[in-house]
C-alpha cells in the first residue's frame, strides 16, 4: 500500500515517521519545505503538491490547522481531488467541524474518493509514541484497508459512523476535557481560597466518584503551576468553538460548554493563549482577585 | 400622621425628608446617633430604641441593607414589634428575601400590626426626585392606608400582592437590571476590543431597538471609564445571592442570571464593591497574570 500524507506539524510529523517506521512506502507534501525535510531524511519521499502525492498513492492523510486548511487540501487546485485515482481514500486527522468534514466529504465523492474523518485525542506526546485515540467516520470498508495505518500512529481506532461522526465524536472530547479542566481549576481554586491544600484535596478525590484522568494530569500540572503546553490555549479555544458552531446550527443547548468557551477566550485575550489549558486556573485566581 | 423612620443613609435621608416636608409627624431611630442630627435640626424627634419609635408611631417606614437588619429591627427584644400598637404599619422598603418578608409579616399578623414590602426601583435620584418605583406586598388595605405616605416618596405605587410579593417583583427587576448592565459590558467590551469609539457606539445604539436606559446610564459610564457610583455593586452582588438562592429554593433556572452573578463575585474580588455596577466591564479586560 502507499501512503501519503500532508500536513507535517507538531502532530503530523511524528504520525508521518510512525507510518514510516511502520514499513510503509511514504510520500509527503508540506506548504513548507523545510517541515518536509526531517521525513525526507527518514526516508520518504516528497512530492510537489497535494495533487502529486494523491496521484501516486492509494491512501492519503492529512493533518492541517482548521476546516479552511483541509478545504484547501482536498478541493482546491493542486489539491488532493486534482490528482486522486478512483478510489483513493483520504483520512482527515485534522480537527474540524462535524459538518465541514461532512460538505468536504461529498464534495470528494463525486470525484470518486473516499473520505474518513479521524480526528484523534493524545497530543504530541501520543503522537510521538504511537498511543493516540483516532475516532473515525465514514465508509467502513475503508476504515478496515486503513486500519494497519492507524495501528501505526495510534493505540486504539475507532469507526464511530458515518461521514462527520469521527469529528462529532472529536467535539465531545473537547466538551469533556475542556469542562474538565475548568471544573479541576475551579475546584483547586475553591480550595485554596478556603484555606485547604489543593494537592490534598486531589490526592483524597483520586479515590473517589470525582476520579478522572484529568483530575489526575491536568490537576498534578497545576499543583506544579507548570503551564507548558501540551496543549495550547488557543487550540481548545479553537475546539470549544467548533462546538458552539454545530451548537448553534444543531439549536442546541450546552450551557457549561459555553461558560467553558468564553473562559477560553479570556484565556487567549489575556496573552495565554500558548499556555496549556490548565492555565486556565491562572485566569481563575486572577479573576478572584489574585 | 405620625410617622416612623429607619435607616437613614443615602436612599433613606431624602425621603425622610419628603416625608416632613410634607407635613407627616416624623420620628427617627438610627444605630448611629449622628445619622439622625441634620433630620432632628429638621424638626424630628429621635428615638433611643426601634421599640419606642414604634410605640409613638402609626406607621413606621424602614430602609435599611440586609435580610438581616430588616429581621433584628423588627423581632430583636427592642424591636419595633416589642412597641408596637396593635393596628400601626411596617412599611419595610429594603431590599430583602422575599421569605423574610413573609415570616416578619407572619409574626406581625399575630400581634395584628400591618406589614408592607415595598421595595423601590430609581436609586439616589428617585429617592431625591421623589420618583420612585414602588412595589408593594400585603394586604391591599394596609397599602390604601399608607399610600398617601408613599406618594410622598414615589411616582408610581404598584400593589403586586400579598406579603414578599413586592420583593418578587424587585428581585426581578434587579435581576433586569443587572442583566442588562452585564449585557450593555459586553456590547461595550466588543467595541473596545475592535478599537471603536464607546461614546459613538451608545450613541448609535440609543437610536435603535437596543436603548435602553441602562444603555444611556450605564453605557455611558462605562465609556468615560467612571466608575463613581451611583448604586455601589456590592448592593447588587448582595440582591443576586438572595435571588439565586430563591431561584434554588424554586426550582427555577436562571442561567444567565448565573453567569452575571459570578461577573459580580469577580467584581468584588477586584475590590470593586463600592464602585458602581458598570465596572462590570472591567471584569470583561484583559486580567493581568503574574505568571508561573
Amino acid at each position: 500500500m502507499k501512503v501519503g500524507f500532508i500536513g507535517l506539524g507538531i502532530m503530523g510529523r511524528p504520525m508521518a515517521l510512525n507510518l514510516l517506521k511502520g514499513g510503509f512506502d511514504l510520500t509527503v507534501w508540506a506548504r513548507r519545505a523545510e517541515s518536509m525535510a526531517p521525513l525526507l531524511e527518514a526516508g520518504a519521499k516528497g512530492a510537489a503538491s497535494a495533487a502529486a502525492v494523491a496521484a501516486s498513492c492509494d491512501v492519503v492523510f492529512s493533518m492541517v490547522a482548521d476546516a479552511a486548511d483541509v478545504a484547501q487540501v482536498a478541493l482546491a487546485a493542486g489539491g488532493v481531488a486534482e490528482g486522486a485515482r478512483a478510489g483513493l481514500i483520504y483520512v482527515d486527522m485534522s480537527t474540524i467541524a462535524p459538518s465541514a468534514a461532512q460538505s468536504i466529504a461529498a464534495r470528494l465523492a463525486e470525484r470518486g474518493v473516499v473520505m474518513l474523518d479521524a480526528p484523534v485525542s493524545g497530543g504530541e506526546v501520543g503522537a510521538i509514541s504511537g498511543g493516540l485515540t483516532i475516532m473515525v467516520g465514514g465508509d467502513e470498508a475503508a476504515f478496515e484497508t486503513v486500519r494497519p495505518l492507524f495501528a501505526c500512529m495510534g493505540k486504539a481506532a475507532t469507526l464511530i459512523g458515518a461521514s462527520g461522526a469521527g469529528q462529532v465524536a472529536k467535539a465531545c472530547n473537547q466538551i469533556l476535557t475542556g469542562v474538565g479542566v475548568l471544573a479541576v481549576a475551579e475546584a483547586f481554586n475553591f480550595a485554596r481560597k478556603s484555606g485547604v491544600d489543593a494537592g490534598k484535596v486531589r490526592e483524597a478525590l483520586l479515590g473517589g466518584f470525582a476520579y478522572s484522568r484529568i483530575l489526575e494530569n491536568h490537576g498534578q500540572r497545576m499543583l506544579d503551576r507548570n503551564f507548558k503546553p501540551g496543549f495550547k490555549a488557543w487550540m481548545h479555544q479553537k475546539d470549544m468553538n467548533i462546538v458552539m458552531q454545530e451548537a448553534h446550527r444543531l439549536g442546541l443547548m450546552l450551557p457549561s460548554s459555553a461558560a467553558t468557551a468564553q473562559l477560553f477566550n479570556a484565556m487567549v485575550g489575556s496573552g495565554m493563549g500558548e499556555d496549556d489549558s490548565v492555565a486556565a486556573l491562572k485566569l481563575l485566581e486572577s479573576l478572584s482577585g489574585e | 400622621m405620625k410617622v416612623g423612620f429607619v435607616g437613614l443613609g443615602v436612599m433613606g435621608r431624602p425621603m425622610a425628608g419628603h416625608l416632613l416636608a410634607a407635613g407627616h409627624e416624623l420620628a427617627v431611630w438610627a444605630r448611629r446617633p449622628a445619622s439622625a442630627a441634620p433630620l432632628e435640626e429638621a424638626g424630628a424627634r429621635v428615638c433611643a430604641t426601634p421599640a419606642e419609635l414604634a410605640a409613638c408611631c402609626e406607621v413606621v417606614i424602614s430602609v435599611v441593607t440586609a435580610s438581616a437588619d430588616v429581621e433584628q429591627l423588627a423581632l430583636a427584644p427592642e424591636g419595633l414589634l416589642a412597641g408596637f400598637a396593635p393596628g400601626a404599619v411596617h412599611v419595610d422598603m429594603s431590599t430583602i428575601a422575599p421569605d423574610t418578608a413573609r415570616r416578619v409579616a407572619a409574626r406581625y399578623a399575630e400581634k395584628g400590626v400591618g406589614w408592607l414590602d415595598a421595595p423601590v426601583s430609581g436609586g439616589e435620584i428617585g429617592a431625591r426626585d421623589a420618583t420612585l418605583a414602588i412595589m408593594a406586598g400585603g394586604e391591599a388595605a394596609v397599602l390604601e392606608r399608607v399610600r398617601p405616605l408613599l406618594s410622598c416618596l414615589g411616582r408610581t405605587i404598584v400593589h403586586i400582592g400579598p406579603a414578599g410579593a413586592g420583593q418578587v417583583a424587585k428581585a426581578c427587576n434587579q435581576m433586569i437590571m443587572v442583566n442588562a448592565i452585564q449585557a450593555c459590558a459586553e456590547a461595550m467590551r466588543l467595541a473596545g476590543a475592535h478599537c471603536v469609539d464607546l461614546h459613538k457606539v451608545r450613541e448609535a445604539l440609543m437610536g435603535g431597538s437596543a436603548a435602553s436606559r441602562v444603555l444611556d446610564v450605564m453605557g455611558g459610564r462605562m465609556a468615560a471609564r467612571d466608575f463613581v457610583p451611583g448604586i455601589q455593586s456590592r448592593l447588587h452582588h448582595k440582591d443576586f445571592a438572595i435571588l439565586m438562592e430563591e431561584a434554588r429554593q424554586l426550582g427555577a433556572p436562571l442561567p444567565v442570571a448565573a453567569q452575571t452573578w459570578h461577573q459580580l463575585n469577580a467584581l468584588m474580588a477586584l475590590g470593586a464593591g463600592r464602585d458602581d455596577t458598570a465596572s462590570l466591564l472591567r471584569v470583561l479586560e484583559p486580567v493581568s497574570t503574574t505568571g508561573g
